[in-house]
């Protein structure tokens, strides 16, 4: 057989193998665009419904690179009529996209200054009077930092204290494997927890806040989130951490709670007035979305934060361009572009109307009902999506299933922050993952029963906290 | 010769590690121990980075390096790197490649001889990749895990494939090669003399009357087989067996046996969709497996 066809063929094969998923997904957007166009939907409509449909089975199995979808997202919605090229350019970027930009440099900006020592010692001296408070102690202290700095900031910094308090502990014995996980899960939950509480806890929060502006005109600020928020996440924390105690029982007599000691180089005057410099505008920060968020919005408070570090050269331009995650900033921005072109072009509704109709079918119908399917719907599919992917895309969904009432936004985006059940739905999961400790399959199995649960406290705190306010 | 071994978990890579070894040694080979990192969503790549990077910095390991830590004690252990105060694992230097590839440099190391690198992604890209850039002859594999892989492995790899199955540091292994007339049997065949010459063993020459071919004919391969060992004083038997080409070689092989085979002559895609026989032996072998390209 000819050398070079062998040569080809085996390049085009080792490519179809990798890139499988973007093949069928090619194939099945042609064949559902052959498809006649159902009734009540205009044909910008449906043809948006099925970029989405694409975008979903793209950022699902990943056979592309996320610019690459963001690009093609955008491309299709021009060549497929959805919307004419401005209204595509207009709807690209956003205060929601700005966030996510302004707080993924803002992370990076500030683990970079090596907080994570001074805030062990913080916990240290807080909570070190046992090893149970100290686990405790690293829980809610990833929650509350989470809430206001996200997930990817406080597991950057959590997860170094966590791995110097285990780093001797013997997996091969049931007790010290426990604590490993306890710890590890502590750090987690926590850190998962936390993002729900304010609307800079994670960029989902943003894009729904920004969405019912937008659709509904109703407006949520940073005390109003908090306030429906705050009481979940306390009573989240309390369920978490008897879930992981029974759980992973453990005497946590190998935890070193000053494991970290050894390697804290010696703090000297300059390191000191850097830490201090941070904490304070890291304060500035927070106090600015509490207060100015209705005037500057979050996004470009969040770009003030990572702008006031690199004026002050507490980190360098390269640092922040080398370790910013440039394609999912394109991707949400994408996501949320069409997200918008889902509504204006009458799509959500159309699946609402549909969603109500098949509602209509079942024996009890009522607002319970549909409240339930959609927030299960929406943390189900953020585990397997991501949250923030998952409420650019459905968010207009739940809006419009009551566009005068914020529970169901509010709920939807709350629900996709419960990303207990597989590894990919959140930077904290992956980085749990990624540290070779923790199996799929345990992430798994700790996380359905705190999926079941979350959901449970999500609906009774909606059904009798939230009417009181 | 360049030899690539890609270890996994810890116990489970041993016998991996052992013969990936010895054959270095025999052949004096420069020897690469890769590990692959768990692929990380597109989502998290960044974080993960960020993190990793935290964790260096404050002298926590890395994910990945502990299992690079205990193949390298493995390997002092078992006396195939000679140990000094000098090259212990505690004070290494990561370097940061490109592609996803981080190069372990230990303070102590002397020789060139074997690398220790640590990938992250999909396994098969990542090994792709490394026997291109390093361009590895063999690439040696554990035989646990997804089958899909070592199919995979056979077809997008441009080195050798050895496949350990079952091995066991205690046993007197002798090669079974099955022969044919095809060009990737003429491989095998150098690949097992080398083997032979250097490793001290045994072999046997086994052959399977396949469509057209007259038993007499099969009996000619066998016999100049048999004369190209002899010219390089290698011990050896020849059997011609009857049956079915795959079941009949794999029940032909024992425990004690190593497979060594040429890849298939077939189509790149035929085999992609429908598999070929080497490597519908080397799935079925309960033995090692080594597929000569």
């Amino acid at each position: 057989m000819n050398e070079s066809y062998k040569v080809i063929s085996s390049s085009i094969l080792f490519w179809f193998s990798q890139k499988k998923w973007f093949v069928y997904s090619v194939i099945i957007s042609i064949f559902l665009l052959n498809l006649s166009t159902p009734v009540g939907l205009t044909v910008p409509a449906y043809h948006s419904l099925i970029i989405l449909l694409l975008v979903f089975m793209l950022v699902t199995f990943e056979p592309i690179p996320f610019p690459a979808i963001a690009l093609l997202t955008l491309v299709l919605q021009v060549v497929l009529g959805v919307a004419p090229p401005d209204v595509v350019a207009s709807s690209f970027m956003n205060d929601a996209v700005l966030f996510v930009m302004g707080s993924l440099m803002f992370a990076i900006a500030i683990v970079h200054q090596g907080l994570d020592i001074r805030l062990a010692k913080l916990i240290i001296k807080i909570f070190g009077k046992s090893k149970r408070i100290f686990l405790a102690g690293l829980m809610t202290i990833s929650a509350i930092l989470s809430s206001f700095l996200g997930e990817h900031t406080v597991i950057a910094i959590m997860l170094p204290i966590g791995l110097s308090v285990i780093k001797n502990i013997d997996t091969q014995q049931a007790d010290g494997k426990n604590a490993v996980l306890l710890t590890l899960f502590s750090i987690a939950y926590g850190t998962i927890i936390g993002s729900i509480g304010t609307p800079s806890g994670g960029a989902r929060n943003v894009i729904m806040i920004n969405y019912l502006q937008e659709f509904s005109n109703v407006s949520i600020d940073y005390w109003k989130w908090m306030k429906h928020a705050y009481p979940i996440l306390m009573i989240q924390l309390v369920v978490a951490y008897f879930v992981l105690q029974f759980t992973f029982p453990s005497s946590l007599n190998n935890i070193k709670m000053r494991g970290f000691k050894k390697n804290i180089g010696k703090t000297d005057v300059k390191k000191n007035i850097n830490h201090l410099f941070s904490c304070l505008i890291i304060i500035g920060i927070v106090s600015s979305w509490f207060v100015f968020n209705d005037i500057y919005g979050l996004g470009i408070i969040a770009l003030a934060g990572a702008l006031t570090f690199m004026i002050f050269g507490m980190i360098s331009w390269e640092e922040i361009n080398k370790n910013t995650n440039w394609g999912v900033i394109l991707l949400f921005a994408a996501t949320i572009s069409l997200g918008f072109q889902i509504n204006e072009t009458g799509a959500s509704s159309w699946l609402v109307l549909r969603f109500n109709e098949l509602l209509e079918t079942l024996p009890s119908n009522s607002m319970n009902v549909s409240w339930s399917i959609m927030a299960v719907l929406s943390g189900l599919t953020a585990n397997f999506f991501t949250s923030s992917a998952t409420v650019s895309l459905i968010g207009p969904m739940a809006i419009e299933l009551h566009p005068t009432d914020i529970s169901f936004a509010l709920s939807s985006a709350i629900a996709s922050g419960f990303s207990f059940l597989t590894v990919i739905s959140s930077p904290t999961a992956m980085i749990i993952y990624s540290t070779g400790l923790v199996s799929t399959k345990m992430f798994f199995r700790v996380g359905i029963l705190m999926f079941s649960i979350s959901i449970i406290i999500l609906y009774l705190m909606s059904q009798f906290y939230w009417v009181k306010l | 010769m360049k030899i690539l071994i890609a270890i996994g978990g810890r116990e489970f890579s041993k016998p991996t590690l052992d013969l990936g070894m010895k054959i270095a040694n025999s052949f004096k080979s420069s020897t690469t121990i890769a590990y692959v990192g768990k692929k990380i969503s597109q989502f998290s790549e960044k974080d993960v980075s960020v993190v990793h990077q935290n964790l260096d910095d404050r002298e926590l390991y890395r994910p990945g390096i502990r299992t690079l830590e205990w193949a390298y004690d493995f390997l002092i252990s078992k006396k195939y790197i000679e140990e000094k105060d000098s090259n212990k694992f505690d004070d290494y230097l990561l370097v940061d490649e490109e592609n996803s590839r981080m190069k372990v440099l230990l303070k102590g190391q002397q020789s060139d001889k074997i690398d220790l690198i640590m990938r992250t992604g999909e396994i098969i890209e990542q090994l792709k990749d490394e026997v291109e850039t390093n361009k590895h002859d063999i690439t040696i594999i554990g035989g646990g895990g997804n089958k899909g892989i070592h199919q995979k492995l056979v077809q997008f790899i441009d080195s050798s494939v050895f496949v350990v199955k079952n091995y066991s540091v205690n046993k007197k292994y002798k090669i079974l090669l099955p022969v044919n007339d095809s060009k990737g049997s003429d491989m095998a065949i150098e690949t097992a003399i080398n083997f032979a010459k250097s490793y001290k063993l045994n072999v046997e020459i086994v052959s399977v009357p396949e469509g057209k071919k007259s038993i007499e004919e099969v009996e000619k391969i066998l016999k100049k087989t048999k004369e190209k060992f002899s010219k390089n004083r290698i011990k050896t038997t020849t059997k011609l067996i009857d049956g079915p080409a795959v079941n009949s070689i794999v029940n032909y092989a024992k425990d004690d046996s190593i497979v060594i085979l040429g890849v298939s002559p077939k189509n790149p895609i035929m085999k992609y969709f429908f598999g070929s026989k080497p490597l519908s032996i080397a799935q079925k072998c309960n033995c090692p497996v080594l597929i000569t390209k």
